[in-house]
């Protein structure tokens, strides 16, 4: 399986790396308070003369929040990130009929319209979810980076659809001081401390016909799209590659060396690479079956016997620890917080 | 930030000023003799040369901080009569002068005095200066001033400070009625998306100005975040809150603003309610009526004069 890392230079730098120098800009912040660190030449940037890698963009925005040093720089950044202007996917995005093609563009090209979150999207019954995962790891700068992609999509949405969509939120961390900022941006309907950072929305919004949406027009950049990603090479990054590996092998228990062996490297290499972006196998295990596990409780309602025996797990006492140990919380408290967080939620609506 | 800093205006002041210093040192050497080091006062030195360092850094920072004008000069000559005053009082330590000579005697004592009182001066203009601020600020800002607080586009206090404000309303006056009122753009987003958001930015300076205009003294306006504002009303009843909202809500569809030579047209929409309750669980409920508002319908396009 192919896959690229963090400091592999595949991002076309007019992308994301001009948006964050232009917002800088218009904020008269120096070039060289965003650019300090990353070896890269704002002129090269602006002119789409190089590509930068994702640790380099990651730098870039690190440098702008601690420079602009205001609790709406994520949120603004993000309002302009999508549909963006990245060629064919843009494109794409733009002539999008609905919200389900949206969210399908998104995901299928997230490498070139999100690199540094990967959002993967399910359709459940009544509510659908889109859920962001890190393709890079970067701790500090996580709940920038969700609040940034979460405004994209929505403000994306509300321009396209010409209405506001009702969205909730769910965020992996405890509650942010600027709420405020969240409320206005993003919607009234926040939940902190969650296990995952998510977005949902009620199933009947995802075919509402969308009034720029031309399925012609969209087809045909979405072809465009496809063929110059086979010209630009793209590959999934390393985390994602894995992650989309173990969901498809969660039930045999896959282990380290079975993923190494899988994505052509050595053992040792794998855990090296995977450490290089601050995680281990273990954990990204841990991950996709608290996941799966998940999925399974809200979407086919199994209890705590067949989930356990789906991951693999001998008996239901000894998968009720493991979760325990994954998420810190037990099965039945989580369903009853999920219960609780989201009352119109019924338990088939997760996916 | 290097950018904001105002030292670049006053590079002459600060060339001329570290020059007397140097001039200082030519002068005593060639006017006088070393003194031999075990007759050095080394408390002296120390408190005397420190307290021309502490001028010469209270100079530095007044000087970053603020343009050219009266009040600037007077504190720059001011200070820097202190701290040449000093640094002389501190050359004296290392060098004889001869008791007959009188400048060196004028340098140390008048040169110090001089200064204090033209920073004296400086002062008094400060008072006015700050007093005429704080009839400009006074509708964004109400018993207490944070300067931390201040939003970078539309110079109003953040949603911080309205926080604040309004758990200091509820208790210091218990017993008066206070408004709380949210005031939110319709299509921000849109005129962000069409024309750009240092566009929109000026959207936002523009209808908090046009806000500003309407509002009584004791009133004070916050930038909530995005393109919502909030006011409280001090000691009004939700009836005077309501119509004060649709008076703002006019006053800017008014407004007649020009974005890249087309004229917009801004609208917007508001809720109102008491402050009865914990600021977090208020401004929640009213951003909530605001936006079920939203909600309800399609949003319409911009109006016809705009796209």
């Amino acid at each position: 399986m192919r896959f690229h890392q963090a400091a592999d230079t595949c991002l076309p730098a007019e992308y994301h790396a001009a948006q964050i120098l232009s917002y800088a800009r218009d904020r008269e912040l120096d070039d060289d308070l965003i650019l300090r660190g990353s070896d890269l030449i704002a002129e090269h940037i602006t002119q789409g003369l190089c590509r930068i890698s994702p640790q380099q963009y990651l730098q870039l925005l690190g440098n702008a929040m601690q420079a602009l040093r205001s609790a709406d720089s994520s949120f603004m950044l993000g309002q302009q990130m999508l549909p963006g202007h990245f060629g064919s996917v843009s494109h794409a995005l733009l002539q999008a009929q609905n919200l389900r093609q949206a969210l399908d563009i998104l995901c299928t090209h997230a490498t070139r319209l999100c690199p540094l979150l990967k959002p993967r999207y399910s359709a459940g019954q009544d509510y659908s979810i889109l859920y962001w995962m890190d393709s890079y790891g970067a701790p500090s700068l996580r709940p920038a980076i969700v609040e940034m992609h979460m405004t994209a999509v929505v403000a994306m949405c509300r321009w396209l659809s010409g209405r506001r969509l009702p969205w909730r939120f769910c965020f992996n961390r405890s509650a942010a001081r600027h709420t405020e900022q969240h409320e206005v941006h993003l919607g009234g309907e926040l939940r902190f401390n969650c296990h995952l950072d998510a977005m949902l929305i009620a199933s009947e919004y995802l075919d509402m016909p969308w009034p720029r949406g031309n399925a012609l027009a969209a087809n045909v950049a979405l072809q465009q799209a496809r063929q110059e990603a086979l010209l630009m090479d793209e590959t999934p990054s390393l985390l994602n590659a894995v992650y989309d590996y173990l969901l498809a092998h969660i039930r045999c228990s896959p282990s380290l060396e079975q993923l190494a062996a899988a994505f052509g490297v050595s053992p040792a290499s794998m855990k090296r690479y995977l450490a290089r972006q601050g995680t281990h196998f273990q954990a990204e295990l841990d991950q996709v079956r608290t996941h799966v596990a998940l999925y399974l409780f809200q979407s086919r309602q199994y209890d705590n016997e067949a989930v356990a025996h789906h991951l693999g797990f001998h008996d239901a006492n000894n998968f009720r620890r493991s979760f325990k140990r994954w998420t810190g919380v037990t099965p039945s408290l989580l369903k009853e917080k999920l219960a609780d967080d989201f009352p119109g939620l019924s338990l088939h609506a997760l996916g | 930030m290097l950018k904001n800093s105002m030292l670049r205006l006053h590079r002459n002041f600060i060339i001329s000023a570290c020059l007397a210093l140097c001039a200082f040192i030519f002068l005593y050497a060639y006017m006088g003799t070393p003194k031999p080091l075990i007759k050095w006062k080394w408390m002296d030195i120390v408190g005397e040369g420190g307290t021309a360092m502490m001028a010469g850094l209270w100079l530095l920072l007044m000087l970053s901080s603020r343009p050219r004008g009266l009040l600037t000069r007077l504190f720059a000559f001011g200070l820097a009569a202190i701290m040449l005053g000093s640094w002389a009082d501190c050359l004296d330590e290392f060098f004889v002068i001869p008791k007959e000579d009188i400048w060196a005697h004028l340098l140390e004592s008048m040169l110090v005095f001089t200064g204090m009182l033209i920073v004296t001066a400086g002062m008094y203009y400060w008072r006015e200066e700050q007093f005429a601020l704080n009839e400009h600020l006074q509708k964004r800002e109400r018993l207490f001033r944070d300067h931390r607080a201040f939003d970078r586009v539309t110079q109003l206090s953040n949603a911080d400070y309205l926080r604040l404000q309004i758990k200091l309303e509820l208790d210091n006056h218990p017993g008066l009625p206070c408004a709380l009122v949210l005031l939110d753009i319709d299509q921000f987003h849109l005129i962000n998306r069409q024309y750009g958001q240092h566009e929109g930015d000026k959207v936002l300076l523009a209808v908090s100005h046009m806000l500003l205009l309407n509002l009584h003294n004791k009133d004070v306006l916050c930038r909530y975040a995005g393109d919502r504002f909030a006011l409280v009303l001090h000691d009004r009843s939700l009836e005077e809150a309501q119509a004060l909202a649709v008076h703002l809500c006019h006053m800017v569809r008014q407004m007649r603003y020009c974005a890249q030579e087309q004229t917009l047209e801004i609208s917007m929409r508001h809720a109102c309610t008491m402050a009865d309750d914990v600021p977090d669980t208020l401004l929640s409920r009213l951003s909530r009526a605001l936006e079920s508002s939203a909600h309800a319908s399609v949003e319409p396009p911009l109006p016809a004069g705009a796209l």
